[in-house]
């Protein structure tokens, strides 16, 4: 480690504020230096929004507000903000004492416990809130979540993935029951159907993302397609885990905060920007092993560590994306993919 | 992209038969490169990682989900197991290692996937680009062992026809808990004539042989010298296995 990266250690926190303790290779030194940039947007931030809340806790939909998100949600306002904005805040209000019925009452699949326990110890292990014998531990509370959830939405259930889903839900509302009703906005309305057994949703969006690198970033679609390889090796667990565990905490709650309101689209940008950024090289690749070390590579850095210079990005790299666009790829695919399973 | 396409282009990449990639792909080497069945001398292409190597192989990890997968490849990769520090595998995961066999530096790109049902229709997929595939089970539950012949039927159906197959009995380590004998284990891999060994993630006991024996074997195949005799799997695994060094029968 160098110097710069030691006198930061002193400085950094080991365990972020969202409990989880930093990699091993974490880059303190870039990670100070950002943070302290960071900070003064933070604060702007802050204070842009407090000021909207005051006028109106309802959080219109409108261009002023889409602006003000893209810009990213202030840690305290965020758990309020997703809520309203997905709407899970009016399903809750109308379905009083559902969520609780949902993991006392009534015969549990034991199937869909067992997937549950399997993965409890199996979320977040580097994260301190979510060890067994953390007290309280949110290993509770992520067994409840997933398994109302999984009794709620039985065409779903449990799908691995969901657990780190409900986990960050639960980590930024510090509720069980906005977090479930969270997550049923996620995957019952903002994505399509990435979860349930058949996952013709996420095998969808995956070509969808190919369709969409062929058009604008046209040699790496060329060079994955010489190599064969699938699009599938490359992003599945970027679209089931919505980043999460493939870019920092901070870059993955930012993206959630446009996914929350503008929908499922932000994916798709944020997959291009990766792509695009690291065009140069990805383009070095010479085989199938050398693609998929590169589309590992391409989430880490310091260009990722920047949330807030890649939301920017996010919306100015991959250019235009009309939801027309998005809707015609996914039906083609969709299409495709039915008639080749047949 | 669709199958049809990869699976041309597949064919089109690899000039040998059995799927395994030509040697020496990104042709630094030049005149040294021989695609097919020739050892290659000389230095060796450097790997995005940094690490030089000769050839590649793409290795898979199945199995249920909970047998212990990810914490196999963990323990292989940076001879480490801390428990419960390990995550759910979604979708589909890599890690690369580079081995030196019999002088030859081989990558062994080796694909982690995730047990639950449902992503089996998407890791199927994966199947026909595997060169070896290690099929796990965990000795402390019966069901995962029941699950082995479906998992078989999947593999023959989705595999290439010459894919390079062991099961794995793992969790040895677990001597309270285990509910699979081992001749159970033996049994069923005889049934479909694949090589079989009993592993513990946390001990370490045969982790390094499963994925040595599978290098040895991929690379034999596809770079065999004239004199060379044939490398028999089968026994080098039965030669070189250990005990879990109790409950023998």
């Amino acid at each position: 480690m160098d110097e710069a990266n030691e006198t930061a250690q002193d400085s950094v926190p080991r365990i972020d504020g969202y409990g989880f303790v930093r990699p091993a290779e974490f880059d303190y030194a870039f990670y100070e230096e950002f943070i302290a940039r960071y900070h003064v947007v933070l604060t702007r931030r802050a204070i842009k929004w407090s000021k909207l809340l005051q006028q109106s806790a309802a959080v219109e939909k409108n261009m002023k507000v889409k602006r003000y998100i893209r810009k990213g949600i202030p840690n305290e306002h965020r758990s309020h903000v997703w809520m309203v904005v997905s709407g899970a805040q009016a399903q809750m209000d109308m379905n009083t004492g559902y969520f609780r019925r949902m993991f006392t009452e009534g015969e549990k699949n034991p199937k869909l416990l067992d997937l549950v326990i399997t993965d409890l110890n199996r979320t977040f292990p580097d994260n301190v809130l979510f060890q067994k014998n953390a007290n309280p531990s949110l290993q509770k509370d992520l067994y409840n979540v997933l398994v109302a959830y999984g009794q709620h939405n039985k065409t779903v259930g449990y799908c691995q993935g969901m657990n780190f889903i409900a986990g960050y839900l639960i980590l930024v509302t510090k509720d069980e029951e906005k977090a479930f009703w969270l997550m049923d906005a996620l995957i019952g309305q903002i994505l399509p159907d990435y979860y349930s057994p058949a996952m013709t949703g996420l095998k969808t969006d995956q070509e969808v993302l190919g369709d969409l690198v062929k058009k604008k970033i046209p040699s790496v679609a060329q060079l994955i397609e010489t190599h064969g390889v699938m699009w599938t090796l490359l992003v599945s667990r970027w679209f089931i885990c919505l980043f999460i565990d493939i870019l920092p905490v901070e870059t993955v709650l930012r993206i959630w905060d446009c996914l929350f309101f503008e929908g499922s689209k932000v994916i798709f940008r944020v997959a291009l920007t990766l792509i695009k950024q690291s065009q140069a090289s990805i383009m070095e690749a010479r085989n199938f092993p050398d693609i998929c070390d590169k589309f590992k590579e391409i989430t880490k850095g310091e260009f990722v560590t920047d949330c807030h210079y890649f939301m920017q990005k996010i919306f100015a790299e991959p250019g235009s994306l009309s939801k027309t666009t998005i809707d015609k790829l996914r039906e083609k695919q969709r299409l495709k993919l039915i008639s080749e399973e047949k | 992209m669709s199958r049809k396409k990869s699976q041309k282009s597949k064919g089109s990449n690899s000039p040998s038969s059995c799927g395994i990639p030509p040697a020496k792909e990104n042709g630094k080497v030049g005149s040294e490169a021989h695609t097919n069945g020739m050892v290659l001398s000389g230095r060796p292409s450097l790997s995005n990682s940094g690490e030089f190597y000769d050839i590649a192989f793409k290795v898979m990890l199945v199995g249920d989900s909970g047998v212990g997968k990810t914490c196999l490849l963990v323990r292989f990769k940076d001879g480490a197991f801390l428990a419960g520090s390990f995550i759910s595998t979604v979708g589909i995961d890599f890690r690369n290692k580079v081995l030196n066999v019999d002088g030859v530096k081989v990558k062994l790109q080796i694909w982690d996937t995730a047990g639950q049902e449902r992503f089996r229709s998407v890791t199927h997929a994966y199947y026909r680009d595997a060169h070896a595939l290690l099929l796990l089970y965990d000795v402390t539950n019966k069901s995962s062992f029941d699950n082995i012949q479906a998992w078989l039927t999947e593999i023959h159906e989705y595999a290439q026809k010459d894919v390079v197959i062991m099961l794995l009995g793992n969790k040895v380590d677990s001597t309270h808990e285990r509910v699979v004998k081992i001749e159970d284990g033996e049994r069923l891999a005889k049934e479909y004539g694949v090589p079989f060994m009993e592993t513990s993630a946390k001990s370490g006991l045969n982790v390094d042989l499963a994925f040595i024996a599978i290098a040895k074997e991929l690379k034999h195949r596809s770079m065999k010298l004239p004199n060379e005799p044939k490398f028999k799997l089968h026994d080098y695994v039965k030669k070189e296995v250990k005990g879990s060094g109790c409950c023998k029968s």
